[in-house]
Parts: C-alpha cells; sequence; structure tokens
C-alpha cells in the first residue's frame, strides 16, 4: 500500500515514537499527582516535551505549551477565549470544520470571511486586510490549507493583527513540522497544531501554544492549588485538566525530536518536491485537473473528469493507493476554490514517501481517467 | 541536613525553577510541597541545599522568577518560612 494521505495523518512513524509510547505506557505514571518515582519521571518527560515543542516553535516559556488531544481541541479552547457571544471573528476562506464548527456553536457570532483566490497570497492578504478592523474578537487563519497545500501569507496576517491590535489564532495542522512555526515572530495569541501529523507523534496528540489569556474548556484536577474551586490561572495547569496523554505525549517527543534532528527545511523540501512530481505527472493525463501553486506545500488536490472524487478515491485504495477523497471537512475551502460541488481527491506525503510512490500514485490515477500515456 | 524549600505555583513552574537553577550550577529536587507548608492543597516545591539559598534567589529574581514563598526545612522536620 502507498499510503498519500499523511494530511490526515501520518501513518510510517520514526520507530523511536512507537517505541517510546509503549514504553511510557508501563514505566511512567501521572505527572502533577504523586511524588514517587514513575509520577516523577512522567512529569520530567512532560517537561522534555514543552521545551522540544517551545524550541521548535520559538515559544518563550515551556509553560505556554499546552497538551491538547488534537489540533480540533486546541482551536476550541482559542477561539472560546477569545470569541465573545455576539462578537465577531474574521477568518481566511480556507478554514476547516474545526475553525468554523466552533465559531458556528457560539451565539451571535458574526464570521467574516476573507477569501481570496487560491494560490493568491496577494489575494489572500488583501482580503484580511479588508476585513480586520479595530474590535474584532480574533482573526483565525491557517497556515496551510489542508485541501490544496496552499500556503497562505501568515506572516503577513499577524503583522496585520499586531498593527490593528486583533489577536490572531493560527491553525498550523499542516505546517508544524513542515513550515517554521513562530509564535513569538508572529505575536500569536494561540497556535494550534496536531501532533501526529506532521510531528510524528501518535494520534490523540496536540499541542496548544499560548500567547495569551486562555479560558479552559475542561475542569477538573490538575495537581495544584486542590483546595481552590476555580481553575488555576497559571499555564498549563489551566488547561490541562484531567490525567494526561503521557504514552501520546512520549511519542510525539519522539516525533519532535525526529523532526528537529531531521530539520523542517529538508522536510519540506522533500515532500514539496514528491507533490511536484506527483502533480507533473497528473497534467498530463487528460481529464485530470490539479491544482497546483506556487506557495504549495507537500500536498495537491485533483480531480478526474466525469468521475466522482469518492468513487475515484475506492478505487485508488483497491489499486493499493490511499488518499483521501471529498470535502475533507473543509466545505469552506471547496467553496472559496470553486470545489464545492466536485469536491478533490488529495494526496498528502510525509517524510517517508518515496518518488517511486509519487509515480505509481500518478499511473494509477491514468488508469482511472482511461488513459496510460501519461 | 537542612534545606531551603523554593514554593512554586506549578509542577511545570518548580521544574522550570530546577532547570534555571541547575544551568546556573545550583542543583534543585523537584518535589511535592509538604502539606503543611502547601495551604492550597497541592503544590510543588524545588528543594535546595542552605548555603545556596542566596545564590538562587539572586538568580531566579534576575531570571524574573522571584518565588512567592521560601521555608525552612531544618533537621528535625521541623518548617518555617523565610523572607525571600
Amino acid at each position: 500500500m502507498i499510503y498519500l494521505d499523511s494530511a490526515a495523518t501520518t501513518l510510517e512513524k520514526p520507530p523511536q515514537v512507537p517505541r517510546a509510547a509503549a514504553w511510557a505506557m508501563t514505566h511512567l505514571a501521572s505527572p502533577g499527582r504523586g511524588g514517587h518515582a514513575p509520577g516523577m519521571a512522567a512529569a520530567d518527560l512532560m517537561y522534555q516535551m514543552r521545551e522540544q515543542a517551545a524550541m521548535l516553535f520559538h515559544v518563550d516559556d515551556p509553560e505556554r505549551v499546552v497538551l491538547t488531544s488534537n489540533a480540533t481541541h486546541g482551536l476550541n479552547i482559542a477561539i472560546r477565549s477569545l470569541v465573545r457571544p455576539g462578537g465577531t471573528a474574521v477568518i481566511s476562506g480556507y478554514e476547516h470544520n474545526a475553525v468554523t464548527r466552533p465559531l458556528h456553536a457560539i451565539p451571535g457570532v458574526t464570521v467574516r470571511v476573507a477569501a481570496g483566490p487560491l494560490f493568491d497570497q496577494d489575494g489572500v492578504y488583501a482580503a484580511f486586510e479588508r476585513e480586520v478592523t479595530p474590535g474584532v474578537d480574533a482573526v483565525i487563519c491557517n497556515h496551510v490549507s489542508n485541501v490544496f497545500g496552499f500556503i497562505q501569507p501568515v506572516d503577513r496576517v499577524a503583522a496585520l493583527c499586531r498593527e490593528r491590535g486583533v489577536p490572531l489564532i493560527v491553525d498550523a495542522s499542516q505546517s508544524a513540522g513542515v513550515l517554521g512555526v513562530d509564535l513569538e515572530g508572529w505575536g500569536a495569541a494561540f497556535v494550534a497544531m496536531p501532533g501526529h501529523k506532521g510531528l510524528y507523534g501518535p494520534q490523540g496528540t496536540g499541542l496548544l501554544l499560548c500567547g495569551g489569556q486562555a479560558q479552559p474548556l475542561l475542569y477538573g484536577g490538575t495537581g495544584s492549588l486542590s483546595v481552590r474551586q476555580d481553575m488555576p490561572d497559571f499555564l498549563p495547569d489551566r488547561l490541562e485538566a484531567g490525567t494526561h496523554n503521557v504514552c501520546g505525549a512520549a511519542g510525539l517527543l519522539a516525533g519532535m525530536r525526529f523532526v528537529s534532528r531531521t530539520g523542517v527545511s529538508a522536510i519540506h523540501a522533500r515532500e514539496r518536491a514528491l507533490a511536484r512530481r506527483l502533480m507533473d505527472a497528473l497534467e498530463r493525463i487528460p481529464g485530470v485537473t490539479v491544482f497546483r501553486g506556487w506557495d504549495q506545500s507537500g500536498l495537491c488536490s485533483a480531480v478526474v473528469r466525469g468521475m466522482d472524487c469518492e468513487e475515484a478515491g475506492e478505487a485508488l485504495a483497491r489499486r493499493g493507493i490511499a488518499v483521501r477523497a471529498g470535502l475533507h471537512c473543509a466545505p469552506l475551502a471547496h467553496r472559496t476554490a470553486g470545489t464545492q460541488d466536485t469536491g478533490t481527491i488529495r494526496f498528502s506525503f510525509s517524510v517517508f514517501n518515496r518518488p517511486d510512490q509519487a509515480d505509481r500514485a500518478a499511473w494509477a490515477v491514468g488508469g482511472l481517467a482511461g488513459n496510460l500515456k501519461y | 541536613m537542612v534545606y531551603y524549600l523554593i514554593i512554586c505555583r506549578s509542577l511545570t513552574y518548580a521544574q522550570r525553577t530546577a532547570q534555571v537553577l541547575e544551568r546556573m550550577g545550583i542543583s534543585g529536587w523537584v518535589q511535592r510541597a509538604p502539606k503543611l507548608i502547601s495551604k492550597e492543597g497541592c503544590g510543588y516545591c524545588v528543594r535546595i541545599p542552605e548555603r545556596r539559598l542566596t545564590d538562587a534567589l539572586t538568580i531566579l529574581r534576575r531570571e524574573g522568577m522571584a518565588p512567592k514563598q521560601v521555608f525552612l526545612q531544618t533537621a528535625d522536620g521541623e518548617y518555617s518560612e523565610v523572607k525571600s
């Protein structure tokens, strides 16, 4: 099987990741609860994980690194912390349901969409310039579209937000481990990311980097100030009620160490080269439309004329090619790009994919399109 | 042995405190704060040797991490708060 669905989760992990998670299961207890050796060993691991993330994502204080269960969890905390009932949020035209649904759930919120054309960073920035006005509760922008791999102009949007005094939430689901993510440099209020995609950790892990004040989503024991009934006002305890996913954190730490050692830019270069190789091949197949641009990461989308994208995805799965088809939980992104009626087939790479796998995927698509001579 | 206990608001803060001290050559031990001095329930502290308190406080103030409370733990297990 050729796995090209790393935008959903990376399947092949560095071997040290499952090893670390399995070891943690039988050697590490609950951090911040008991003062015994397995409890303190778990606490050490959690701290190392926070430090590693702080280094990788430019966070000045490891306390501002919060372990979540996924990016969605982090985005919910961030959105609930900043967007008030009846308030206003500005979002990009390429946001995931992990952003739009939490906003929809807050009563009376006005959502303004800063929609720019696909692969047009200037156009996206211009849309934000129009929509971001003082008084907006928060701007939310993903770094990379999970549908098209479009790298959005987050640096410029962050500068705009700083200039206009509007808090910024960045969804780094598709960029953490692949592009530079910089909490301090952006001056972002929050950056949310999964641990199980570009950071190669286990599923069920995520990180929320906090640049601003946060409101808890979950209430309960934190191993601190237990006499008080309100949640602690300091991080990470404020946002980490209940027993931690220590096994996940152990795997995530191993994954982040792998990313640091390999180098974020080297990973990006490899994945981008693989995506370009695939797109070059797909573009030679009559009837296949590829969504391609200069500012694109290691994932791409395509449609096969006359074929339902879900059927195409199923057919590719039968041929041993694992992709994701449909709307990718991002109907807004499809609406912005004009693909909401067709959906797309998405191909997404990890650092472990090889060029021959891109070639075989293109060959399989060529078979679907009824033309193998691409 | 006589130790000083630097009370910290959380486990993570205690770890950070110990790390800052360690980098400056002061070994600190992160442990749960004794119930007698942890009035608000579960807490953590960093235990340092008696003779390193002055240096430790200087370093922590310089790092913007001045402790809220410091206790002296005597050899007979008594605790007394000291002005930090």
